[in-house]
């Protein structure tokens, strides 16, 4: 076992020194985590940017940009012509274009007799959503502006508004979703570094050395898997670790991430030693290799998160050991999971360890 | 010391080892001579454990088959492809192997071969950056960590300047002179002329002579090139 353990410090060492290998199991995942947490988070808190033209100055149309200026939700852009409002939403500079017609002070003056005042959204079709929310805030704001600040607390609908503590198998946030993926990356890199680490050694001869050794082939090949599972339990570590220490992920059982990570490692030891049963030389491991994780990661929820797939590609996920260390990623984190839903993607995972070691250690063998 | 017998190995239809058999006795060097493809290699990887013969045996030191792990701490092997990890130092690749062996001090062991192969002074470098016969002279002490009584190079010399050849020379015959047994593969001559007590020259799977430099020479006339090819012909090996 001493030998094992000299080997799989070896292997560490190695890793940590080829910085590109480094970069892409370590810094690599947190990097990837912390831009899809950015990009699911969608508005991320910041004012929607909306362009507006005035077509003809008047003192209501003054008064109703004044209100959307002052309104927290907005961050207003003059636009000085339509073809320069256009230009704003087309270049995604703004949400939308609110034009105030060159009518309004005409229609708001007949808005206390019955008549009606005017005024056009259009926005980017991307931003459906948020062009719906402008909408309802230009409703607001038109109504303010055309009966004074005295109507402003007139409220024939109240609605009581307030943030809901969340609970219990819902993402605090959409860092606690992107963490997870953050995990995938990060076996995807180990293994890939581990992977190619193996056909290095039976290129540069440097395999033939240790066969050549008192060790074992079997004693061989346990030092490799032994070095892989620390370096996956590391990642997973540090990747979790970060989301929780600064971006509000919150871990719901540590006892349980100790488990969920080590049958994680287990697991993808076992898909790295599959891989490089595969892969005879270093290109072939690095190309091919990195071909079929890639494939792997992106249906296994790495990319798009397993919770915004639909049903069937759900299902087809199964067959990638990414999507258990995504599920069990979540259960020990934002889903709360206990040992009733644990227990079938930590078994799937130490299934595919098992097959991995055995099958992948027969074919490193033949072609060693 | 270690003493091969009747090995055959075929791969497949090929037939590798046909009835090779030699034996490498303390304080020589063994010359192994061959053109390519003569089965020089897989003699080795047979010697060293890392394949096993159809018939035929290989004893290390009178304890048995190197397909034993026990029986292969006997043997130190230098490769012909410079095996070592080029992203740790000379000192690090060593000590590296030193604890694989169960070496007691195995930084110390690392810098006293280092001194013998004249590369203590680059022993925190990494190994990418060494020239190849630095890399070769590294290539042999790594085959030393653990002290070995039985050594197997396989062409420790190829691609390095005199310099380095030299060296390695020099060091060989040392390591037979301290009463080792050393199997030496080369296609230089000269070199086998310079250092081999004895040689077996193979082809096509076979030992087709052996005896010492003077015998093969006085049995073909000539030097021991004119011996080699005298056993093997002219025409062309790929």
């Amino acid at each position: 076992m001493r030998a094992v353990l000299v080997l799989a410090a070896k292997d560490l060492r190695l890793l940590l020194r080829d910085r590109a290998a480094a970069f892409f199991t370590f810094a690599f995942p947190v990097a990837i985590a912390l831009l899809f947490g950015y990009v699911f988070s969608g508005t991320t808190g910041e004012p929607l940017r909306v362009a507006v033209l005035v077509e003809r100055d008047s003192a209501s149309a003054r008064e109703l940009v004044r209100l959307m200026e002052a309104d927290g939700a907005f961050a207003v852009v003059r636009a000085p012509s339509r073809e320069a409002g256009e230009a704003l939403v087309r270049g995604t500079d703004a949400i939308a274009l609110v034009t105030v017609p060159a009518d309004w002070e005409s229609r708001v003056a007949t808005v206390r007799t019955g008549g009606s005042a005017g005024l056009r959204v259009e926005f980017d079709p991307a931003r459906r959503a948020e062009g719906g929310l402008l909408v309802g805030k230009m409703h607001e704001l038109g109504f303010r502006a055309a009966f004074g600040e005295a109507a402003a607390s007139w409220r024939p609908v109240a609605v009581d508004a307030g943030e809901m503590p969340m609970e219990r198998g819902v993402p605090a946030n959409s860092f606690a979703i992107s963490f997870s993926q953050g995990v995938a990356w990060a076996l995807f890199g180990a293994v890939l570094s581990f992977c190619a680490g193996i056909a290095e050694e039976r290129q540069r001869g440097t395999l033939v050395r240790l066969l050549v050794s008192p060790m074992r082939p079997a004693s061989i090949l346990l030092g490799k898997a032994v070095a892989c599972f620390i370096a996956c339990m590391a990642a997973e570590w540090l990747v979790v670790a970060v989301g929780a220490a600064f971006f509000g992920v919150q871990v719901s059982s540590w006892a349980w991430l100790a488990a969920a990570s080590a049958a994680t490692a287990f697991g993808f030891s076992g898909l790295m030693m599959l891989l490089a049963g595969g892969f005879r030389t270093q290109g072939g491991a690095q190309g091919a290799g990195r071909a079929v994780l890639l494939v792997l990661a992106m249906v296994g929820g790495g990319t798009v998160p397993l919770v915004f797939m639909p049903g069937v590609l759900r299902t087809v996920s199964d067959v990638s050991p990414f999507k258990w260390a995504v599920l069990v990623a979540e259960g020990c984190t934002w889903r709360g999971w206990g040992a009733a839903e644990m227990w079938l993607p930590i078994a799937a995972l130490v299934a595919i360890g098992s097959v991995g070691l055995v099958a992948g250690a027969a074919l490193v063998r033949r072609t060693a | 010391m270690i003493e091969v017998q009747s090995i055959r190995k075929a791969f497949g239809r090929v037939q590798a080892l046909d009835g090779v058999g030699f034996t490498a006795r303390r304080g020589e060097v063994l010359g192994l001579l061959g053109p390519n493809g003569a089965g020089k290699s897989t003699c080795i990887a047979v010697c060293t454990g890392q394949v096993a013969p159809d018939s035929g045996s290989v004893n290390v030191g009178g304890r048995g088959s190197p397909r034993d792990p026990e029986v292969r701490r006997l043997l130190g092997v230098a490769p012909q492809q410079v095996a070592l990890y080029d992203s740790l130092s000379a000192r690090e690749n060593l000590a590296f192997l030193g604890r694989l062996y169960g070496v007691a001090d195995p930084r110390r062991r690392a810098d006293e071969l280092l001194e013998t192969v004249g590369l203590l002074p680059r022993a925190r470098d990494r190994v990418s950056t060494f020239s190849g016969g630095m890399q070769r002279r590294l290539n042999l002490a790594a085959a030393l960590v653990h002290d070995p009584p039985v050594l197997l190079l396989d062409e420790p010399t190829a691609g390095v300047d005199p310099q380095s050849r030299g060296s390695i020379l020099d060091t060989v015959g040392r390591l037979a002179a301290e009463g080792r047994a050393v199997i030496y593969t080369t296609h230089y001559m000269e070199e086998a002329q310079r250092i081999c007590s004895r040689v077996v020259v193979m082809d096509h799977g076979r030992a087709i002579a052996e005896g010492t430099v003077q015998d093969l020479r006085a049995a073909h006339g000539g030097d021991l090139e004119s011996a080699f090819l005298a056993l093997t012909g002219r025409e062309m090996r790929d």
